[in-house]
């Protein structure tokens, strides 16, 4: 029973730390596939002159889950008519428990959606290159840490359920 | 959790209820009879925001098939233009003195321009600096407000006054009452020009003529023939990505949002036809594409705005192409028996009434 119970702690924390490595490697795979997107979008913007319905669902088709889900809720909203500031920042909550962000990234997703569609098409591509700048960045950032950082959890979690195990003992 | 992330958890059961408000009205929708011309006003309506959507889908003692035109001012009552009447329209959708109708807010524009344009301002950018915007289907939004120049030419209007949404409509068997009097002796179509005011049915009787030139009429010894359409506007063939809402025919090809002074030029080249139709000239450049066309051998069906032949003189460019003899048939619309009535069809070479 004792050693049955040590088994279940050990793979208990053992499996949170590799889901919190999983989370933190997702999190720059996320980021440069939103870097996508976006250069996409910038694309069917400036050249294309693309209504933002139409783009997003071309996005969809473009991206992998869980951005898929993301730029398809926005096509739905934006063709039941809600203005497209509204639209991408609702998106962002309903859709955000689907992804590894951290709220500081969201806080930079957010912006594309501050004035889109409100202005002309340079105005546009000038607004989704400063985002773009700031993703790649923060996906470089986030690139150099969780390697570090997922090796440390996966680790942390099976070593935590030992101590675990040690101190009850 | 940054301050701008939970401002918007905040915002989020707020927004998502006034989402299932919007919702509710297209649904339950207090319509007299569920008919066709419901399900096109319906479909007409849903270009506004909530208030005025609400609103325009409770009017009641206004034939729908009769709605020409819906103006929206800032500040002004709403107004419902029909055939022979203007009405002013209150909270509750019905007719009402100008003083107690429903007055529009900058917002009930403000959300008009974002619904048409589906939040993409900048897809409709050049339309917009020409004053207008052309919604799927081929209705023309005319729009006013603050133009904002760079150069002296307009780059975009902001500060949107007024809204006057106009409702494009598709009468079939329009054209056969002209189309006898616009053939030369061959069954050839003569080089035509349309003139009438704004809101006497150019358009409609355009559209009409190319699907009757494109099918060919076999009473009238017409064969069918190729119709390049050169749509600048967006208007005639009512383009939504790529299919056309209105019929023009089995022989049509149409160039959408092409200016058409190139437009014309590009089709000639590229498509061969046999007649090119295109809607209101006015401009110097399409004189001149029109008398280049003149020399690749194809006919000429184009529309203009003036109300009678004398005023079509006094319009330089329409005076300058009407000089060099280059239209063969005139036809005048008004309105004096409702729209596309047709006053007179004059044979520009001889200058007789037909």
């Amino acid at each position: 029973m004792l050693v049955l119970g040590c088994i279940a702690l050990i793979t208990g924390c053992g499996c949170l730390g590799l889901w919190l490595a999983y989370r933190i490697r997702r999190r720059p795979m996320e980021l440069r596939e939103c870097s996508m997107a976006l250069a996409l979008l910038d694309t069917e913007i400036l050249w294309g002159a693309t209504p933002l319905p139409e783009a997003f669902c071309i996005l969809k088709e473009r991206t992998d889950s869980p951005w898929q889900d993301f730029f398809a809720e926005l096509q739905e909203r934006l063709q039941q008519g809600e203005s497209a500031s509204t639209a991408w920042r609702e998106t962002m909550i309903t859709r955000n428990a689907q992804f590894c962000l951290k709220p500081e990234d969201w806080q930079v997703i957010g912006d594309v959606g501050k004035g889109l569609g409100r202005s002309d098409r340079t105005e546009q591509h000038k607004q989704i290159e400063l985002v773009q700048r700031q993703l790649i960045i923060m996906k470089e950032q986030a690139e150099a840490w969780s390697g570090k950082q997922a090796k440390m959890w996966s680790y942390l979690g099976f070593l935590g359920g030992l101590a675990g195990v040690l101190i009850l003992i | 959790m940054s301050l701008h992330y939970t401002l918007s958890v905040v915002q989020a059961p707020k927004v998502m209820s006034n989402l299932q408000k919007t919702m509710s009205p297209q649904r339950e929708g207090s319509l007299p009879k569920l008919n066709k011309s419901a399900g096109l006003w319906r479909d007409m309506v849903r270009w506004f925001g909530d208030d005025i959507r609400s609103i325009l889908l409770n009017l009641k003692g206004v034939d729908f098939n009769e709605v020409e035109e819906l103006r929206l001012r800032v500040g002004q009552p709403l107004l419902v233009r029909t055939l022979d009447k203007d009405l002013f329209i209150n909270q509750e959708g019905l007719t009402a003195s100008p003083h107690k109708a429903y007055f529009i807010k900058h917002e009930d524009l403000a959300s008009a321009i974002e619904r048409m344009t589906h939040s993409s301002v900048y897809a409709v950018e050049e339309d917009l600096k020409q004053g207008f915007i052309t919604l799927p289907g081929g209705n023309r939004v005319g729009v006013t407000g603050e133009a904002v120049l760079l150069h002296g030419q307009i780059q975009t209007i902001k500060h949107i006054s007024s809204l006057n949404l106009r409702i494009a409509r598709d009468i079939r068997g329009l054209s056969l009452k002209v189309l006898p009097l616009l053939l030369s002796s061959d069954c050839s179509i003569c080089h035509t020009l349309i003139i009438s005011p704004p809101r006497a049915g150019k358009t409609t009787l355009l559209r009409d003529l190319i699907r009757s030139i494109s099918n060919g009429v076999p009473q009238e010894g017409l064969k069918g023939q190729t119709v390049g359409v050169v749509d600048e506007r967006g208007e005639l063939a009512g383009m939504w990505q790529g299919v056309p809402t209105y019929d023009l025919g089995f022989r049509t090809d149409v160039l959408d949002g092409c200016p058409k002074a190139n437009g014309m030029s590009m089709m000639v080249r590229s498509m061969s036809p046999q007649v090119l139709a295109m809607d209101e000239i006015g401009h110097t450049d399409d004189v001149i594409a029109i008398a280049d066309a003149l020399r690749t051998g194809v006919r000429i069906l184009s529309t203009a705005h003036a109300s009678s032949i004398e005023e079509a003189r006094n319009r330089p460019v329409i005076s300058h192409l009407l000089d060099q003899g280059v239209f063969e048939r005139l036809v005048v619309l008004s309105r004096q028996h409702g729209p596309g009535t047709i006053e007179g069809v004059y044979d520009l070479r001889t200058g007789r009434i037909l």
